[in-house]
């Protein structure tokens, strides 16, 4: 691909990372009692399959070697309350902001707002380096859906 | 007690002599009061990123929250860590001032560090601009000038320095003092270079103009990086590096031009190379020199605007290679909302699978381990992932029967590719490799028929136990 000649890292592991990933936390969320009972509501359980899916997508990409990944866990360890342990990001937040308020492309920075409440992390980046990231998650996000659609397609009925 | 004080005192010499390169010789009460709060450094060191400001002296400085150039050191440091190597933009003058301000007492002094507090700098009319435009690269010309001034121990002369060098000709402040190789830059010598520096100035005007017809531009360009190339030193070492990538960079001719070791050459250099704004990273300091191109505003902040909006344009393309169908759309606006319109495409088409997983098998009780030991299977005989997998094979495989393994080894052969529903977005289509999922849905039917399930219960339960565990390990 591109990557030969980028200096921007920006490989990705292979499907079977993804897959396994993806397979260990749907197993771990079987073992949580409130999926096998019946009555559960599907949106919950949607929004279950959802969230492991982003979060082993994020373990599978590279854990905390990146932004998005490591605020995808971020944002995941805060809503089961775990502790939380990335602790070292609002120095480079303030920095940034003082640092972006001087930039002055209109167009460029309307759909850089956008990426940036698209790619997880990206409030705390600048343009360049979010550009990065989108391209690091843009591949790990092709390679989630390749792994949930053949995961369907195995378990659909013939 | 003595033998603490001593100790004490040597922690402080082993720190100033590490982190401290500027300040040579501050007074033993400074030593004794910098060394004392250590501890209380990161405090300062939260101040100084605050501010800014970094010392481009102290790049190799561990992240110290020490005082001087030290307490800038190590937000310099950490910056470095941060910034995304681009360029800092005469924030390297003000640093210029702590040892201006004497070796005195810096923790009180670093509350007032502060960039609105440039007013504090010595009056002198264009001193900031000029001062903006001399720390234009800020790169390691700059840090190694320190490096090189700062030894001498008189705060002012740096200062004088900085103001003598800024009255001197600004048309081609050429290769200031790089051809006075000592080896320690003294005051004295700087002094005697800046007036020998003006003849070379006229020299090199002379030689320059003789180029033909490219003296304006390489003016500029000149300017751009002679203003940086103060030191003797640090130019020679900087030269040496720059006209190695200007060899590579440039055709046969120059090459000669560029080994040169004289005033002559500077401008022969940035003769060749000006035609192009070029980036060449330090590997030294991790900075990264720009030459402003040809008859192009030549201002500090634009300088670094361009290098920003080569980098952006630079992963635009690379982004262009990873979202399909962008290839002939042009421009950063449309090329941005293409982006944000797969990558909006991506996460709908993640919900929806999750959608279809969810109603599709209400219990998930599909066999893991089978998939997992197949999963296995094919990581270990394929490349190696960045993932902590392998520390959870062993607990893994062992629960399984073999006779299970073998057959979804048996399995792996044939192929039961079912043909893939079509594409939930039709804008973008998948590759998949048929193999891969044919194997995938041998598994998971072979899971489903499987009289071999009872057998893995136990060992269901012993895997699906170990493996909440091991997802804890996983994470890294």
């Amino acid at each position: 691909m591109a990557s030969a000649y980028n200096p921007i890292y920006t490989d990705v592991p292979e499907k079977d990372v993804f897959a396994l990933h993806f397979l260990q936390t749907l197993s771990n969320l079987r073992t949580q009692n409130s999926f096998s009972s019946p009555d559960n509501k599907t949106s919950d359980r949607v929004k279950k399959i959802k969230k492991a899916a982003y979060v082993s997508m994020a373990r599978a990409a590279g854990g905390t070697n990146r932004l998005w990944s490591r605020s995808l866990l971020h944002q995941a360890a805060k809503r089961n309350n775990k502790n939380v342990r990335f602790l070292r990001r609002k120095r480079r937040v303030t920095w940034l902001m003082r640092r972006r308020s001087n930039r002055g492309d209109p167009i460029e920075d309307v759909a850089a707002e956008r990426l940036r409440n698209l790619v997880p992390g990206g409030g705390g980046m600048e343009t360049s380096k979010l550009m990065e990231e989108t391209a690091h998650y843009i591949k790990c996000l092709s390679m989630q859906v390749k792994v949930m659609q053949c995961l369907v397609d195995g378990l659909s009925p013939k | 007690m003595d033998v603490s004080e001593k100790d004490e005192l040597r922690n402080g010499d082993d720190t100033t002599v590490n982190y401290d390169e500027s300040a040579n010789n501050p007074p033993p009460d400074w030593r004794v009061s910098g060394s004392n709060p250590v501890s209380d450094s990161y405090p300062t060191e939260n101040l100084m990123m605050e501010t800014l400001w970094y010392d481009p002296t102290n790049v190799q400085a561990v992240g110290y929250g020490g005082f001087n150039g030290g307490g800038n050191a190590s937000s310099s440091s950490s910056f470095r860590g941060n910034i995304d190597r681009s360029l800092e933009m005469g924030w390297s003058l003000p640093n210029l001032l702590p040892p201006k301000g004497g070796n005195g007492m810096f923790l009180p002094n670093a509350s007032s560090f502060l960039p609105p507090s440039m007013a504090q700098f010595p009056a002198d009319s264009g001193f900031i601009e000029r001062a903006a435009r001399f720390s234009l690269f800020s790169g390691g010309s700059f840090s190694e000038m320190m490096n090189q001034q700062q030894p001498l121990g008189n705060p002012e002369s740096v200062g004088l320095f900085l103001q003598g060098q800024c009255t001197s000709n600004e048309v081609n402040v050429v290769g200031v003092a790089h051809n006075d190789a000592s080896a320690g830059m003294k005051e004295t010598n700087v002094r005697s270079s800046e007036q020998g520096n003006k003849q070379n100035v006229s020299e090199d005007t002379q030689s320059s103009g003789g180029k033909g017809g490219e003296t304006s531009s390489k003016g500029f360009d000149s300017k751009k990086r002679k203003r940086n190339k103060q030191n003797a030193e640090a130019d020679q070492s900087q030269r040496s590096q720059q006209s190695e990538e200007e060899a590579d960079n440039n055709g046969g001719g120059d090459k000669k031009r560029n080994d040169e070791q004289s005033p002559n050459s500077q401008g022969n250099k940035t003769n060749s190379g000006k035609q192009q704004g070029k980036q060449t990273s330090d590997p030294k300091d991790g900075y990264i020199h720009v030459r402003a191109r040809r008859g192009q505003a030549t201002n500090s902040h634009s300088l670094a605007e361009r290098v920003r909006r080569e980098k952006i344009s630079e992963r635009m393309k690379f982004l262009q290679d990873l979202v399909p169908g962008c290839n002939k759309v042009t421009g950063k606006a449309v090329m941005l909302d293409e982006i944000i319109n797969y990558v909006q495409s991506l996460q709908r088409q993640v919900e929806f699978l999750s959608m279809k997983l969810a109603t599709v098998n209400p219990q998930m009780d599909f066999n893991l381990e089978g998939l997992l030991a197949k999963d296995a299977l094919q990581l270990r005989a394929g490349t190696s992932s960045a993932t902590p997998f392998p520390p959870n094979m062993p607990m893994v495989y062992p629960p399984l029967p073999h006779g299970f393994m073998q057959q979804t080894l048996s399995s792996m052969g044939r192929n039961i590719s079912s043909p893939l529903s079509p594409p939930i977005n039709g804008g973008y289509k998948r590759q998949e490799t048929n193999g891969w999922e044919g194997d995938l849905q041998n598994v998971i039917h072979i899971n489903y028929g499987a009289g071999d399930v009872p057998p893995d219960s136990q060992a269901a339960a012993a895997t699906e136990a170990s493996l909440p565990s091991s997802n804890m390990k996983v994470e890294p």
